[in-house]
């Protein structure tokens, strides 16, 4: 697999991302990552604020490969695309992925699902994963002038 | 292992794959590969099973088709005892075999224990124990390819799952009344950390 399968399989398409739209989403990642640390927060709100920043960190990884997912299982393509964009392995790849359906069932399904536990773990994810997409890019893309 | 005692290697692989599938029906060489037996023996297997009546045979065409027949007197306990056994708990248990030491308790909770589950339901999971959620995963994800079912842990902190025991937090109130299928663990632990009230066991159902 590779991205012009993804385009191929209308997966992904092609976009020409800029310095600027780069930012703003590392941006978002900031922000999130700074409001899921706001103290008496419930913990299936934290955690979903921490999986936002994590979700802007990899579309951000993404836009600078050039390329932007599809709508129908977004969040889903987003997370798988980590193994092309900064290598992201497997282990990875599969948790952050266990992350999305536990997101999945506490906003649809039943409330306080999350455990203290798993919502720290989701923001120590996050912000591990900011780290490697900037550094992945400021290596990469030079051009985006990070 | 239970099942391992109780039955042959070939009758018990043959039970669990249609037990734990009971909608479902398999012709004999799908049944071969499925459940990784040999021919002969598996042969010999739903003969005997079929003629006792613990599983139906059907022929359509010139295919022969084998399904656990739900007019058994004991198709509800022999489905219970191959959950239990042999079908998705044995596939977890040895999945978190590796983490066992470091687990109080982990059990089945949700349609699947509860045996109303159609086939793909999701197996949800509870675990309590010093893993982390991303430990639990990896040592889960071989496990959710075997069993082509999706796995939902949730993880709690011997120190969490307790207080939210006493805070009488709804969705561990829930899980803890209804009913389960312990991998790890026992009621007993249960009470240990801090369950007062004892949910049903899973064989109250069966």
């Amino acid at each position: 697999m590779s991205f012009e399968d993804w385009v191929r399989n209308g997966w992904a398409s092609q976009h020409q991302s800029t310095g600027e739209e780069i930012e703003k989403l590392l941006a978002l990642a900031d922000r999130d990552l700074a409001s899921c640390a706001t103290a008496g927060l419930a913990t299936d709100w934290r955690f979903a604020i921490a999986y936002n920043a994590a979700l802007q960190s990899a579309t951000a990884a993404l836009a600078a490969a050039g390329y932007r997912a599809s709508h129908e299982a977004h969040h889903h393509r987003v997370i798988q695309s980590l193994a092309f964009t900064i290598g992201a392995g497997r282990e990875l790849i599969r948790r952050f992925d266990a992350f999305r359906k536990k997101r999945n069932m506490s906003s649809y399904e039943m409330g306080g699902t999350i455990s203290e536990k798993e919502a720290g773990e989701m923001a120590a994810f996050a912000a591990h994963l900011r780290q490697q997409v900037e550094r992945w890019i400021r290596e990469k893309h030079r051009e985006f002038k990070l | 292992m239970i099942s391992a005692a109780l039955f042959g290697q070939t009758r018990r692989a043959i039970l669990a794959l249609l037990y734990s599938h009971p909608e479902q029906s398999y012709y004999l060489r799908h049944l071969v590969r499925s459940a990784g037996v040999g021919l002969g023996a598996a042969q010999r297997e739903v003969n005997r099973l079929s003629d006792a009546g613990i599983i139906r045979r059907t022929v359509s065409g010139n295919q022969v088709f084998y399904q656990a027949n739900p007019e058994c007197p004991v198709f509800g306990d022999l489905k219970g005892l191959m959950v239990k056994t042999a079908g998705v708990a044995d596939v977890l248990r040895a999945a978190l075999a590796p983490l066992a030491a470091q687990i109080r308790l982990a059990f089945i909770y949700g349609s699947v224990a509860k045996l109303a589950q159609r086939n793909g339901s999701d197996v949800d999971l509870m675990i309590v124990g010093q893993p982390t959620f991303g430990e639990i995963v990896s040592a889960l994800g071989p496990a959710q390819e075997t069993l082509a079912r999706e796995i939902n842990p949730t993880v709690y902190s011997p120190a969490e799952f307790r207080s939210k025991l006493k805070a009488g937090h709804h969705f561990v109130s829930a899980v803890i009344g209804g009913v389960k299928v312990f991998l790890i663990g026992d009621e007993r632990e249960l009470r240990r950390l801090g369950a007062k009230r004892l949910g049903k066991p899973a064989s109250e159902h069966w």
